[in-house]
């Protein structure tokens, strides 16, 4: 077996064990949380007597573990349980929400990588000069703006002043591509930050690049200066941006709730809210185990691509 | 090895510097430097660190170092850029790309002619030509490794084609034997004598005189940026006349000997037994890289560890000091074995084991004064106060010959030779049972390389406890040991006291790198 691929098993054992955990832990965490979901679906005059019936009816008032050990057995089936409040498969939820985010997420990432690469190369080509003090000022400057307020910011001026965009997906549904107008904010609002932190990165690694000898090498046999930046000075630059992206891609995949909300799009992140504030926990439960597998297999196919931009470090586990 | 040495009447140089001047803020680094170099002769610039050879040769390649004043003239023959082979090779590799990237780029600039669909064809052809000109064995699975995947010869080779792919008329060889054994150093003479016979003119900097002596036709002797003496090789060994040049030849002789009326007890500090190290490949357990039955290390003796690089030397030292843990069989101290991992080791077993590597640059905090990272061993080691700490600092750096002025500057503020004194200034300020040097002296010229060798022979004679282990290539200053170990291939061939080993040696492979340690002028 080789190195690589033994590197790869034992990260994915690690990364079972590290869903089990985060599952664990959300399942107390909700079991924490004051009420339950017969609570919240008995309304706004709840009678004791009828929430204790709900409570029946769902098995709320059997223990805690007994549900847990159900609901993982259900699991070992591929069966991620139904959803306490509407009683439907939580399978149809997470496909439902999904699609949006995936969607987005596609979206951001693709006009990220060549925003993120170009803009970094180019701050570090003219380090020190005029391109790279505005790059560098304007990517720092965006990149202290949280979400939320750069979202509520752009709603206000693109949409309620200008009128030039909808402020919101309300009534579009699922099918967000019919209507890409409604895509345009957030997908403005998701790129900001994530821009700003690979700029930053190619920047730096760039530079220490640049100044490489065998930058210096390629240049003085004659190859031209963009094929030298990008083929020879670029890849190992990418190294720690590799890392960040995966971080970043896993960031959009969970749903940014934030985004979400703002924009009323029914992805994953507003599943997550509607489930949490309905103590609909086979959701939580099975948004968790989703959220568990984007992390672990983004975070290993980064650290597999950046062993093959930094060949020397070696793997290690 | 042939080279020409034929009247130089005739022949149109291919490069000549007339009267160079280089100004760094002011000072000049060069100043006055004026030499021809012709086709198929070796030219060589010799002198110190500091001398301004780097920055004459740069200046070949039309590169001078940033912000300064350039005078006089340097004009190189038309016809590819100057090649260049630097110090370190691997420098001038990618790290991230596979090796044949900039001689694949190099390539498609000459294959630009032809139809498209012949191109990659062609291009790979003139690779691989270019690869196996630079004597490079397997050039076509070679090319599909990454630099670190292949060993320092090998990508000096990959760095020679590179020019001879240009078809460069002029090659600047910058300190190409420096820090390597003296097979290494006998093939790299070789490859340097066979681009000569391809008429191309090689610029060669070194203060490496027994390489200078195999190869130069014409040698250009360099000090504080001035030319003291150029010539004829011949006539410059002959018959020097500048004192300097004297005493740059007088300097090759070694220090005194280890051996001078040191008490050694008996007693080993370090005791090695069925010593078997690999190389982690992943997780897998990868080959034996190094097999050492048994091996003792006495108090008040210095040992040295010979071999070529790749024998295993490093390994060694690893395993000693707990860097290596991918090994079986014991390491005693005294009679308690050390943990394998540093990790696991407790504060006494690390003060007791120190580690001096080869480049002290990349061993010290760019930052930070040099003095305050000196002290912080004993502080982190021995658990003594900060200013008590510091009081030993400058005392241990004054009596290794550093003032105070100096060691309060930063790491970048000395030079390689004075980093290396702090280096084991610190490793000594652990107040350590073993002290492992590991090649402390090869990039460093001949007159520091003395200095220090000098002040470690003082070291052990002074402290009766240490154990000093010498790791190096160079049998010169293995001959200084009071015992000395060969290494080959990972197996110890030969063990004893440094005379009888050096001057009888018994295992081939001893007789081999004897053999050639001498001055290679004798070819």
């Amino acid at each position: 077996m080789s190195g690589l691929r033994s590197f790869v098993a034992r990260r994915l054992l690690l990364g079972v064990a590290q869903i089990v955990a985060v599952v664990l832990l959300v399942f107390a965490l909700t079991e924490a949380l004051p009420g339950d979901a017969a609570v919240a679906l008995a309304g706004d005059q709840p009678d004791p007597a009828r929430i204790e019936a709900i409570r029946t009816a769902m098995e709320l008032d059997r223990p805690a573990w007994e549900r847990l050990v159900d609901w993982a057995a259900g699991l070992l089936h591929g069966d991620l349980g139904t959803s306490l409040t509407s009683g439907r498969p939580v399978t149809w939820y997470l496909v439902d929400g999904f699609g949006p985010t995936l969607l987005l997420t596609a979206l951001t990432v693709v006009l990220l990588v060549p925003a993120g690469l170009g803009l970094g190369v180019l701050a570090a080509r003219y380090e020190g000069r005029l391109a790279d003090r505005l790059i560098s000022s304007v990517t720092l400057a965006v990149y202290a703006v949280p979400e939320f307020a750069l979202g509520v910011l752009l709603v206000t001026v693109f949409a309620l002043r200008l009128g030039w965009l909808p402020p919101t997906a309300v009534g579009h549904g699922a099918d967000l591509l019919a209507h890409p107008g409604v895509l345009v904010l957030p997908v403005l609002v998701l790129l900001a930050r994530p821009v700003c932190s690979l700029v930053r990165l190619v920047r730096a690694g760039m530079i220490d690049a640049l100044a490489s000898p065998y930058v210096a090498h390629a240049l003085r046999y004659g190859v031209s200066g963009a094929r030298v930046r990008y083929l020879h000075a670029l890849p190992h630059a990418l190294a720690p941006a590799v890392q960040q992206l995966a971080r970043t891609i896993d960031w959009l995949l969970c749903g940014v709730v934030v985004v979400e909300t703002l924009f009323v799009i029914p992805g994953l992140g507003t599943v997550l809210l509607g489930a949490v504030g309905e103590r609909d926990v086979p959701v939580v439960q099975g948004l968790a185990v989703v959220f568990g597998v984007v992390t672990v297999v983004l975070n290993l196919g980064a650290d597999v691509l950046a062993h093959r931009l930094a060949p020397r470090a070696g793997v290690a586990a | 090895m042939s080279v020409n040495r034929e009247s130089a009447t005739g022949v149109a140089p291919v490069a000549e510097v007339r009267d160079l001047r280089v100004e760094i803020d002011g000072r000049a680094v060069v100043d006055g430097v004026s030499f021809r170099v012709l086709p198929g002769r070796v030219t060589a610039l010799v002198g110190g660190s500091g001398s301004g050879k780097t920055t004459t040769g740069l200046a070949l390649l039309g590169e001078y170092p940033r912000g300064a004043r350039v005078g006089g003239e340097v004009r190189v023959a038309t016809g590819g850029p100057v090649g260049y082979v630097p110090q370190h090779p691997a420098s001038v590799l990618a790290p991230a790309r596979r090796v044949d990237a900039l001689l694949t780029d190099i390539a498609w600039m000459q294959v630009r002619h032809l139809p498209r669909g012949k191109r990659r064809a062609a291009a790979r052809a003139l690779v691989v030509r270019a690869l196996e000109d630079a004597q490079l064995a397997d050039a076509e699975s070679m090319v599909r490794r990454y630099p670190h995947q292949l060993s320092g010869g090998q990508q000096q080779r990959v760095v020679l084609a590179q020019a001879l792919l240009l078809g460069s008329r002029v090659v600047v060889a910058d300190e190409p034997t420096t820090g390597q054994d003296g097979l290494t150093k006998r093939r790299v003479v070789g490859q340097l004598a066979a681009l000569t016979t391809r008429g191309i003119a090689v610029v060669l900097l070194s203060h490496d005189l027994d390489v200078v002596r195999a190869l130069a036709d014409e040698v250009v002797v360099l000090r504080e940026g001035r030319v003291v003496e150029s010539g004829p090789a011949e006539r410059l060994w002959e018959a020097p006349r500048h004192p300097w040049t004297r005493e740059l030849l007088a300097s090759e002789g070694g220090p005194t000997s280890f051996d001078v009326g040191v008490t050694r007890s008996r007693r080993p500090v370090v005791r090695v037994r069925g010593l078997v190290a690999r190389h982690r490949a992943g997780s897998r357990s990868g080959p034996v890289v190094l097999r050492v039955p048994a091996l003792d290390l006495h108090a008040g003796e210095c040992l040295a560890v010979v071999g070529r690089s790749g024998s295993g030397k490093t390994t060694l030292a690893r395993c000693l000091a707990g860097l290596h843990r991918d090994h079986d069989g014991d390491v005693l101290l005294d009679d308690t074995g050390l943990p394998r991992s540093l990790r696991q080791r407790n504060r006494a077993q690390l003060a007791s084991v120190q580690y001096v590597f080869q480049d002290a640059h990349a061993a010290f905090d760019e930052h930070r004064p040099v003095v305050r990272q000196v002290a912080r061993t004993a502080v982190r080691l021995r658990g003594a106060d900060a200013e008590a700490a510091r009081r030993e600092a400058l005392s241990v750096l004054a009596r290794l010959g550093l003032p105070e002025d100096l060691v309060r500057r930063r790491p970048g503020g000395l030079s390689g030779g004075e980093l290396q004194r702090a280096a084991l200034a610190r490793a000594l300020l652990a107040r350590p049972r073993v002290l492992l040097c590991d090649e402390i002296t090869s990039g460093l010229d001949t007159v520091t390389r003395r200095d220090i060798l000098g002040t470690l022979t003082e070291l052990v004679a002074e402290r009766g406890d240490l154990a000093l282990v010498l790791i190096t290539h160079d049998l010169a200053t293995a001959a200084l040991a009071h015992r000395v170990a060969v290494l080959d291939a990972g197996e110890v061939v030969e063990q004893g006291p440094a005379r009888k080993v050096l001057a009888d040696p018994r295992h081939p492979f001893t007789r081999s790198l004897v053999g050639t340690a001498e001055p290679a002028a004798s070819t």
